[in-house]
């Protein structure tokens, strides 16, 4: 481990024992967010607020302080934090349920707040502490464990698309949403990652990155299955793409 | 060449050197020792900020609004600001954010905004977060209504959120009690790392009167609170902040500490005031306003040659059990008065148990929310 170690830093606990099923999503936006605070050099000063769900063990696997908030509230926890101290970097790690159900409120009022925060949404599309639930961003006719035939859009409503909603709002300066699929989108999420930090390490305003991820517990498929369900049909909905760079807006030569 | 400009950074807070001399012209020129004619709700704004609060976290709510506008003025003066949030559920969220830095935040509300806070104040029990709140308490349930009441007791003391959980609740009585139980109460927070809620009645909020008030004195800033705060793992191994369980044994270890802390606070904090119980027939027992009244009461009922005491509790939780445990033999029945149907009553007669037989007045809501003194006196009358 100590040989990994100086290959990937101190901030990724290399030798923790993972709590994630195997093939969640969550490795790797976990990993993602690690190297990119072990590249900024800022683990010292960093802390995480997560979330309730399956992304509240994201802190366990890094060397780095971290705040377990109420569900859904961790933006609200992040903004106070910031307000406090504002030479630290803060950033939430939610699930989609934790993000755009219960705190949908704390999160859209953070990004319009634009105190530089950065706020991580894993949609895996359902809620995958609890067994399979239906989620907001669960699909059109998805069968989860709430919805035995399927979700009725009559009924609960349309798959809920976050980051759309933040795209007019003047506080938030990098909103994206990245998928996990493969090695190309990969590379695209961490490049993500990095900018939605960077933002904030600006303190030019609020970041957001949500990341398209499968669960193959929830979904009830293979992990290679549920890989390509991601690819095919989340992504089909969720499309992935970067909805505003603000970063460098009024830079002119 | 690349020129930046116009690019809008958010100045989160005065830079360390600014915020020292803000402290010192405020301390030097504008806010010394001195006495203010001032809303009570504005007095225990000044109070808080004067103590060493720094970050109020605030949304409207009667008759509460009157602190975080105060405060929207004041904390500017001491590099500090006031956060109105997009809802009381926020608001607990934010303050505890700020206290995981280790910083002294505060909020204020009434009513149906603390009920919305209930969720995170368990939180914040259960992390040991300290912070500094207000109930303005006013008419319920449900949206109730804007005039002040006592009804909030059972969810002060008893914790209106879920799990075995206390917080410190303190009840004064008048603008200048405010005044001086604020330093204790700051002491309170960091001492237990506890949140210290306040429930005033909102009669007393909204009364205008004269506090005196010492020079200004950051006491948050005396405690040392690097054993815990959450500020990254630059000067020691990463931390976290964990109210659930991780797992089964972390929940049961939790729990036991706390409640060796709370048996700690019953014994050392209970806080009360005495007035002629030593030879009374009848001891009335009431808080806030009505505490307040009790003092004229026994006055008036004595000059009339009547045997009348007072017990007015401070500190709500720890209830004052040991006001109760040597009553005089004289004493032959209590009145219970509150601006409610009877809820401290219960901690009356539970501190009584059964020695003695406890009365009670009480009413809320409509045009006059409180007991008059005619009232207390005539009940007081049919006990002697």
């Amino acid at each position: 481990m100590q040989e990994l170690a100086k290959i990937y830093g101190e901030t990724l606990l290399l030798d923790k024992k993972f709590s994630y099923c195997p093939g969640c999503g969550h490795g790797i936006v976990t990993r993602l967010v690690a190297e990119a605070i072990e590249a900024f050099g800022i683990r010292k000063r960093t802390v995480s607020v997560v979330g309730i769900g399956c992304g509240g063990f994201s802190h366990h696997y890094m060397e780095i302080d971290a705040i377990e908030a109420m569900h859904g509230r961790a933006p609200a926890v992040a903004v106070g934090y910031k307000i406090a101290k504002p030479e630290n970097i803060v950033y939430t790690y939610q699930g989609d349920g934790d993000c755009s159900a219960i705190g949908l409120a704390e999160l859209l009022h953070t990004a319009n707040r634009g105190i530089p925060v950065t706020c991580f949404m894993i949609n895996n599309n359902l809620f995958g502490m609890t067994g399979g639930q239906m989620s907001p961003a669960t699909l059109e006719g998805q069968v989860t464990s709430t919805t035995p035939k399927g979700r009725d859009v009559h009924q609960h409503g349309y798959p809920l698309r976050v980051p759309e909603m933040m795209a007019d709002m003047r506080g938030a300066k990098y909103v994206a949403r990245e998928a996990v699929y493969d090695a190309k989108s990969i590379r695209k999420a961490a490049s993500s990652v990095r900018k939605a930090l960077d933002c904030q390490m600006k303190g030019l305003g609020f970041s957001f990155v949500e990341f398209i991820v499968p669960c193959p517990t929830g979904l009830r498929l293979s992990v290679s299955d549920s890989y390509k369900w991601n690819k095919e049909k989340m992504v089909e909905y969720f499309k992935p793409q970067v909805f505003k760079n603000e970063m460098e807006q009024n830079d002119e030569n | 060449m690349v020129v930046r400009r116009n690019v809008i950074r958010y100045s989160l807070a005065v830079d360390e050197k600014k915020r020292s001399n803000l402290k010192t012209i405020a301390s030097e020129s504008y806010m010394k020792s001195e006495t203010l004619f001032l809303k009570n709700a504005q007095t225990f704004a000044e109070a808080m900020v004067r103590c060493g609060v720094r970050y109020h976290f605030a949304y409207p709510i009667t008759p509460a609004t009157e602190v975080m506008k105060h405060t929207s003025v004041i904390l500017p003066q001491y590099g500090g600001r006031m956060v109105q949030m997009e809802s009381e559920l926020a608001v607990a969220n934010a303050l505890a954010g700020c206290a995981c830095t280790g910083t002294l935040g505060a909020t204020s509300t009434s009513g149906p905004g603390m009920s919305l806070m209930q969720e995170t104040i368990s939180y914040m029990a259960g992390g040991e977060l300290p912070c500094i709140m207000l109930d303005a308490m006013r008419v319920g349930p449900g949206d109730g209504d804007i005039v002040g009441a006592q009804s909030n007791y059972f969810q002060a003391t008893r914790g209106g959120g879920h799990g075995d959980y206390r917080v410190i609740v303190l009840a004064p009585a008048s603008g200048q009690e405010i005044v001086d139980i604020m330093p204790e109460a700051v002491k309170l927070a960091y001492t237990y790392r506890t949140p210290v809620l306040f429930v005033i009645d909102g009669v007393t909020c909204t009364m205008t009167e004269s506090a005196n008030f010492p020079e200004p004195h950051d006491y948050a800033s005396e405690f040392d609170t690097s054993s815990w705060a959450f500020t990254g793992t630059g000067d020691h191994p990463k931390r976290y902040l964990l109210t659930g369980s991780y797992t089964h044994s972390q929940g049961e270890e939790l729990n036991n500490h706390l409640l060796a802390k709370y048996e700690r606070i019953k014994e050392e904090e209970q806080r009360w005031e005495e007035i002629q119980v030593d030879d009374a027939d009848v001891v009335l027992v009431a808080f806030g306003i009505h505490g307040r009244m009790g003092q004229d009461l026994v006055s008036n009922m004595r000059a009339d040659g009547k045997k009348v005491g007072l017990i007015r509790p401070i500190s709500l939780w720890p209830f004052p059990d040991k006001a109760f445990e040597k009553l005089p033999e004289s004493v032959k029945s209590m009145l219970v008065v509150e601006m409610n149907h009877g809820q401290m009553l219960d901690d009356v007669r539970l501190a009584v148990n059964g020695r003695l037989p406890v009365h009670f007045l009480g009413k809320t809501g409509g045009d006059m929310p409180l007991c008059t003194l005619a009232e207390m006196t005539a009940k007081i009358n049919t006990l002697l």
